[in-house]
């Protein structure tokens, strides 16, 4: 199902407004909304469940304005930042209550909460109750939960945050799977750009309430619209005045480089390394090399070298 | 812990002693003093029943809609934002804060023949001075601030997640109440009916000057108490009265400990 949001804005006091944001999310598609904290991220995931109002603006779900819908009619999965589980509930139980609400057979709520543990790999957790489980499971029961009632579209809001790494990228790589089995379109919001590169196949990218760029992962990082996309999207420097990708720079002799300065640190983190150089504007950039490249060219700090950006190499 | 604190304990045990423990155990003794089969005696007189009955009543009427009107307003206090919000969440802290007997006046001026109330209520043939019913009015307005004191910040601590959860998940006002806020908060609520039930089995002032002390009809337990002491020099009376009162208390103080431990364990669960 297709959501398109239409000039939507939302105020309360100053932080996590959203301003007048429009976007199309395609059918299908697993959109990662991604902004630093107080950009309106999950102001905006709570508009399109209708938890909130917008002042302005409306929300269509595939054709259907659902802007004055309540949220109990929209069928819409919400998963919550901290998974809100119904505490006193066992899993069973928190899994089929969108279905018990919505008065279905005992005997088909038991076979359809069967089959979503399964999906979820939560079966021999069926008894247990909330409190029982590791973050990991909590969030895969908040999953099944969500999905128990068909939604039309999916919402999950820091989906990972709350985990510790191990267990974060391990759920990552499980929600993108799980996304191509099932295939709803889903809206998760994140600040982590890493997590939303790898999970998400349409990127929107906010600030301050606005959305700043939207599009395909991989353009955005390639193409960034503005200089914030640009940091916030992956590792940046400066050089020659603009914002640059530190692997997209290299170290070449004084006289080859569009710039020359001195090296002032290397970083070596195993696969790549890290070197800094003061240039002779005075202000300082940083290039990534890999291990390789470090090795060959017997670089130290103090020495003079010349920068300049791979791609400007002329054969 | 251990031996290194006996100096402070000593001195806590004995302040307890002299302002408690005395006191209860002078009590049990006077009221069993002449035996058991005098203390029953004097327990099952008509005038002692009727005061116990009415105690009794006046907590089956007056806990049970303190508690619907406390858990009404805790979520309307907790779960909203409306014109004139602290005012209400002050006025209901107002029948604790002043002396009972400030409460029991101020009712007889409200429903007295005069009162503003009490004009019309009159008319209609309703009395609410010198009748059960106002005592049942004075002891729901001593009481009604438990409830809400024990549940508010237990909603506060909870969040609306789970509920708003529970409202994408197709579930109205009545089913969130039912399958997700009201299991939430059921110790808290549990709580604050307990103390809501002490206050109203023990309270004296405020039922006193509304009551106007009519021996088997608007005599309370612990009015017919005084009243044998104070009226009648019936000193036995008052002893058993008083002894059957205070173990009403005190089993109600001792479900609340029991609430409050397996609250505390609730909580360790859920950390």
């Amino acid at each position: 199902m297709s959501i398109s949001l239409k000039h939507l804005t939302k105020h309360y006091g100053s932080t996590n407004a959203v301003e007048d944001v429009s976007a199309e999310i395609v059918h299908g598609s697993l959109t990662a909304v991604l902004g630093p904290s107080g950009s309106g991220k999950s102001t905006l995931l709570k508009l399109i469940s209708g938890l909130e109002r917008p002042d302005q603006g409306s929300v269509v779900i595939d054709g259907e304005d659902v802007t004055d819908v309540d949220p109990r009619h929209r069928d819409i999965g919400f998963c919550f930042q901290h998974y809100a589980p119904f505490r006193h509930m066992n899993v069973t139980k928190n899994v089929g209550f969108g279905l018990k609400v919505r008065k279905r057979s005992p005997k088909e709520i038991d076979a359809r909460v069967k089959e979503l543990l399964a999906l979820v790999k939560l079966e021999h957790k069926a008894k247990h109750y909330p409190a029982q489980l590791s973050g990991g499971e909590r969030q895969r029961m908040a999953l099944a939960r969500a999905l128990a009632i068909e939604p039309r579209v999916l919402l999950l809001d820091e989906p990972f945050g709350a985990l510790d790494a191990v267990v974060r990228a391990e759920l990552r790589h499980w929600v993108k799977e799980l996304h191509q089995q099932i295939h709803v379109t889903t809206v998760l919001v994140t600040h982590d750009q890493q997590e939303a590169m790898e999970v998400a196949d349409q990127l929107i990218v906010m600030r301050s309430g606005r959305v700043v760029q939207s599009g395909d992962p991989l353009a955005l990082y390639e193409r960034p619209a503005t200089d914030f996309v640009h940091e916030f999207l992956g590792p940046s420097t400066t050089f020659a005045g603009e914002v640059a990708r530190p692997h997209d720079l290299e170290l070449v002799s004084v006289y080859q480089g569009t710039m020359k300065g001195r090296i002032t640190s290397i970083v070596s983190l195993g696969f790549e390394a890290q070197v800094t150089v003061e240039l002779s504007d005075g202000t300082s950039t940083w290039v990534q090399l890999s291990r390789n490249e470090l090795a060959s060219m017997g670089l130290r700090v103090a020495l003079l070298v010349g920068v300049r950006r791979r791609d400007d190499v002329e054969f | 812990m251990g031996r290194r604190h006996w100096p402070l304990r000593g001195v806590v045990l004995l302040y307890l002693g002299v302002l408690v423990g005395l006191p209860v155990v002078f009590l049990v003794l006077k009221a069993l003093g002449h035996g058991f089969p005098a203390f029953w005696s004097e327990i099952t007189k008509p005038d002692a029943l009727s005061a116990l009955k009415l105690s009794i009543e006046v907590a089956a009427i007056a806990v049970p809609i303190n508690t619907v009107v406390g858990v009404g307003a805790a979520l309307l206090v907790a779960r909203h934002n409306f014109f004139g919000k602290r005012v209400l969440d002050t006025i209901f802290d107002v029948p604790v804060a002043i002396s009972p007997v400030i409460i029991g006046v101020a009712l007889v001026l409200a429903y007295s023949r005069i009162g503003w109330f009490g004009a019309p209520l009159t008319r209609w043939g309703i009395m609410v001075l010198f009748s059960p019913l106002g005592v049942v009015l004075a002891t729901m307005t001593v009481s009604l601030p438990y409830v809400l004191r024990s549940i508010v910040p237990v909603l506060l601590e909870l969040g609306v997640d789970q509920e708003q959860a529970a409202r994408t998940l197709g579930a109205g006002r009545v089913r969130i109440f039912w399958y997700v806020t009201l299991p939430a908060i059921r110790w808290a609520v549990l709580y604050g009916v307990t103390l809501t039930l002490a206050r109203t089995l023990g309270e004296f002032g405020a039922v006193l000057v509304v009551s106007g002390n009519i021996t088997g009809v608007t005599q309370t337990l612990p009015i017919y108490i005084f009243d044998s002491w104070d009226q009648r020099f019936d000193v036995l009376g008052s002893y058993s009265g008083a002894l059957v009162l205070a173990m009403m208390s005190m089993a109600v103080l001792a479900v609340l400990a029991l609430l409050r431990r397996r609250e505390r364990r609730l909580r360790v669960d859920l950390a």
